[in-house]
């Protein structure tokens, strides 16, 4: 056995190492945990309570109708697109942004993540407006003798709005895992005499693939569930057609339609447990770190390539809502819509509160994940997942029908709304709380409880403040995320509750984008600051900067 | 009632003449100050003329369309029971803005009148509706949609009360619908274009002989994604067959046709020459008309064919409903004079009582052919959505 086999092999077990507990499930954390699970699932049983009437027979022949095969093979071929292409974006850029002396760093670090603040249907918007039929593009060709430019409709069009928006979730857990990991290991390979490129293969790249396995997962997920990017580009996905069933009173065909849904989501989960379950994916690092790799004659293409990300996933859609903002015809201004403050405070409030219930909801199933790893653990920590790819309009009709059995004190009230919220959204949390207490030294742990404290003491002291930072980097995600959505929003706020994207939604549908522009804009700016938020706790502004100044 | 409610409410609305100005200024959507200055003026003769009028005024829209308009008929506010306590409107759809203007309207003429609104999208608060009642039981007492398919699903759901006569009187009976729901507002089907490149007489009166057309060849515009269009050939669907459906969507395609994301930019299209012509309701283009006055577009409609479906904003009371005498009352409002005149103004609807006609120079609703349909059949959209993909419209 060579040496650098052994070195890999010590990178193998130190990624589990750290989660190895040999105490069996404590029964009290495994209940609440469990709790939780149900409760996150508990809308799903809508859709099996809608899908049952249909009956067995008519289901098959809905099924195997060739349109459905088309919505299924166009799903998973979006999603296999999108997943790969955000691997393809976000891991160079995570690795040019931790790994080497790329220029300006910091400022490549945030513009590279904030991508992900931008609302897909407005991403894809504004994609439309630039690069559409009739867009800016195609203006400023025409005097050229440009007759026609490439459609940016289907399939294309779809899968290249949807990769500039979320790739972030990769380059996030990427550069996290980075952060995270001991670059001793990579010096004692080379030190081996081995190729950086060797080393990165054999050595980091087993690393972060957890981190990435992560990042993917909530991108195929969020690939699986948007409605707007699929249905402006105009392409026949799950989500958009339970959406034309639900618009013709096909509630039982929708609920069909999102069990099959459910189905491919089971089996993303099950894929990314295989890569994942190594247990480093992280977004909040702090591992030994020394060198960086000089790019050299790279550092032009490196830039350019940093810059050509930055100007489609955000140079675009903020200049169409700039440019929405300061025009004034027709389409443009008009209708009865003043925007008003409350909007973003109702958003921002009802975000805050989401973000704080998933931070209480994650914490026991990340820890009872991450400490007390058995089927029974892993499975109500993939049960989170379930909601994240369930279509916002289910889940919103799902508690439509459950809230209002329970009266007028449960539905439509704002707790309602911020439960939705939670099921959408909590894997985010979990993930990010996950993977801070696999880096906790269980040791530490142990050695409070030989001092006579309780799990629960022990937990408070010394667990709690060494995740902090991968717990509120799940809450700005969360938070973020929470602004964003739409679809459960129209149908769960109480009377006369409008966020941003309720205004926003209200503007387009009576086509006067200019009046969107504003809102937008708070809204993309809010989120901004919770990125900076997570940012600022991976320690990737601060730490990492002072150690290289050193 | 008191007498006293009454004078008080009369005080308003002569003193909102008085602040029609201010009004019009306020609504900001970019009409010019031309335009202003000629319904400030309209609005002061009126004042002097005839209180009752002034308060019509302020229900109006403040673009060119709100000038030189005909004396109105019918049930006015004053004539009505005060709204008065909180009412759980579900307001589905696209004009919900202007629909919330019209509220703030009747929130002014009755300070004790608290409309709490929910808007979505039509469907999906008719889905709303149906999944409350089976879960317990809707906490919406009213509810206004743009699309008669909704409110027809709902009626077939059985969740909806019947409407009282004196509701449902004002209005001709084809908009009543077994007094489940009454139309409010109505949307005609229409054919855009372009006047610098057609004349009236190009646009056939039947959308059948459109493909054959040369005059339309490769200079058409629509909008398969949007809602309208998609009642559009559901009525073509319902009215020939499947296969005529399909056939005539095809034939168009070969014609040469270019896809627009909605009506209002395939009416625009049309405006700015893009194309000759296109599918657009009728409003859209008055839409185009108020903002871009000179703009080279008018509208043709074709004859008792899904070309020229009229579709109706209407509303239901539902049986859930917490107060049915406040709810009833509310759609009567949405009746009157100047509710009407709101529509017909603002947004460019066809009112519902003969009392009040359509701006723009449009032929009023009883000179229309529309097709002798069902509307609530225009919910059915599954079989439309599956010929318009196997064409490859959609």
């Amino acid at each position: 056995m060579s040496a650098l086999d052994r070195l890999e092999g010590y990178v193998r077990r130190r990624g589990i190492g750290v989660a190895e507990d040999g105490d069996s499930l404590p029964v009290g954390l495994t209940l609440l945990a469990a709790g939780i699970a149900v409760a996150v699932l508990s809308p799903i049983l809508w859709i099996f309570l809608r899908a049952a009437d249909v009956g067995v027979e008519s289901s098959i022949a809905m099924l195997s109708r060739s349109s459905m095969i088309d919505i299924l093979v166009n799903s998973v071929g979006l999603v296999t697109t999108v997943t790969a292409a955000s691997v393809l974006l976000g891991v160079p850029l995570a690795i040019l942004t931790v790994e080497t002396d790329l220029p300006f760093r910091r400022f490549w670090t945030v513009v590279l993540a904030l991508p992900l603040v931008v609302p897909s249907y407005i991403g894809a918007f504004a994609f439309v407006s630039a690069f559409g039929p009739r867009g800016a593009l195609a203006d400023a060709l025409a005097p050229l003798g440009v007759e026609s430019i490439p459609t940016i409709y289907g399939f294309h069009g779809a899968a290249l709005v949807l990769t500039l928006f979320v790739y972030p979730y990769v380059f996030l857990t990427t550069r996290a895992s980075l952060l995270s990991f001991d670059g001793t290991l990579v010096e004692a390979a080379r030190t081996l005499n081995h190729s950086r490129w060797t080393a990165f293969r054999r050595i980091t790249l087993p690393q972060i693939a957890p981190g990435i396995a992560a990042g993917s997962l909530l991108v195929a997920l969020y690939t699986l569930s948007d409605f707007g990017t699929p249905s402006i580009m105009q392409f026949s996905v799950f989500t958009q057609a339970i959406y034309v069933d639900f618009n013709t009173f096909g509630r039982d065909t929708a609920a069909l339609l999102s069990l099959e849904l459910l189905a491919v989501t089971a089996v993303i989960v099950a894929l990314e447990s295989r890569v994942g379950n190594q247990g480093s994916e992280s977004y909040a690092g702090g591992g030994g770190h020394t060198e960086r790799t000089p790019l050299g004659a790279w550092k032009i293409p490196a830039l350019l390539f940093c810059a050509a990300v930055t100007t489609l996933a955000l140079v675009v859609p903020l200049a169409v809502l700039f440019m929405w903002l300061t025009r004034s015809g027709p389409g443009y201004a008009g209708g009865g819509f003043a925007f008003e403050w409350v909007y973003g405070w109702n958003s921002t409030y009802v975000s805050l509160l989401t973000a704080a219930a998933a931070t209480l909801a994650a914490i026991p199933v990340a820890y009872l994940a991450a400490r007390y790893r058995s089927t029974v653990s892993s499975l109500i920590d993939r049960a989170t997942y379930v909601g994240y790819a369930t279509p916002g309009i289910v889940l919103g009709i799902a508690l439509v029908y459950f809230g209002s059995s329970y009266g007028p004190a449960v539905y439509p009230t704002v707790p309602l709304l911020v439960f939705a919220y939670v099921v959408r959204f909590l894997p985010q949390a979990v993930g990010t709380t996950r993977s801070s207490v696999l880096q906790v030294d269980a040791k530490l742990v142990e050695a409070a409880r030989t001092l006579g404290r309780t799990p629960g003491e022990a937990f408070r002291k010394v667990t709690l403040p060494l995740i902090a930072p991968g717990v509120i980097a799940g809450a700005a995600l969360v938070f973020l995320t929470t602004m964003k959505e739409l679809p459960a929003t129209l149908l769960l706020r109480p009377a006369g509750f409008e966020t941003l994207v309720t205004h926003i939604w209200r503007v387009q549908e009576a086509g006067y984008y200019g009046q969107a522009a504003v809102p937008a804009l708070v809204l993309v700016g809010v989120s901004a600051l919770s990125m900076l938020v997570l940012l600022v706790q991976d320690g990737s502004l601060i730490k990492r900067e002072e150690r290289t100044d050193e | 009632m008191t007498h006293r409610d009454k004078s008080s409410r009369r005080r308003f609305l002569a003193l909102s003449a008085a602040t029609a100005t201010a009004l019009a200024g306020c609504a900001g959507d970019g009409s010019d100050q031309e335009t202003q200055t000629a319904t400030t003026t309209q609005g002061g003769s009126t004042t002097k003329a005839d209180g009752a009028d002034a308060g019509v005024d302020s229900f109006q829209g403040s673009g060119p369309y709100s000038e030189g308009r005909p004396d109105l008929e019918g049930t006015r506010i004053e004539d009505l029971p005060d709204l008065s306590g909180t009412l759980n409107l579900y307001l589905g759809g696209g004009e919900g803005g202007l629909y919330g203007n019209l509220l703030d309207r009747f929130r002014e003429v009755y300070p004790d009148f608290d409309p709490q609104v929910r808007s979505a999208p039509t469907a999906q608060l008719a889905n709303t509706i149906v999944e409350e009642s089976s879960g317990g039981s809707s906490s919406a007492d009213v509810f206004w949609a743009v699309d008669a398919g909704s409110l027809a699903y709902v009626a077939n759901q059985g969740v909806a009360t019947e409407l009282p006569s004196e509701v449902t009187d004002p209005v001709p009976e084809t908009f009543r619908f077994d007094s489940q729901w009454v139309g409010v507002a109505g949307r005609a089907r229409a054919i855009p274009y372009n006047t610098d490149q057609l004349s009236a007489d190009d646009i056939p009166n039947k959308v059948a002989q459109f493909p054959e057309t040369d005059a339309l060849a490769d200079s058409m515009g629509w909008a398969p994604t949007y809602g309208a269009f998609q009642s559009f050939v559901t009525a073509m669907r319902l009215m020939e067959n499947e296969d005529a459906t399909k056939e005539w969507l095809q034939k168009m395609v070969d014609h040469g046709v270019t896809e627009y994301n909605d009506e209002f930019l395939t009416s625009n299209a049309v405006a700015d020459g893009e194309v000759a012509a296109g599918f657009a309701n009728h409003y859209y283009v008055l839409r185009v008309k108020a903002a871009r006055p000179n703009a080279p577009i008018d509208l043709a409609f074709t004859q008792n064919d899904a070309g020229s479906l009229v579709n109706l904003s209407g509303a239901q009371v539902l049986q859930g409903a917490q107060n049915q005498e406040l709810a009833t009352n509310f759609v009567r409002h949405l009746l009157t004079v100047e509710a009407q005149e709101f529509f017909a103004t603002t947004a460019f609807a066809y009112p519902m009582i003969p009392g009040v006609p359509p701006v723009g120079g449009l032929p009023p609703i009883d000179e229309l052919s529309p097709p002798n349909l069902d509307l609530s059949e225009l919910s059915n959209l599954g079989p439309t959505l599956r010929l318009m993909r196997e064409v490859g419209v959609l």
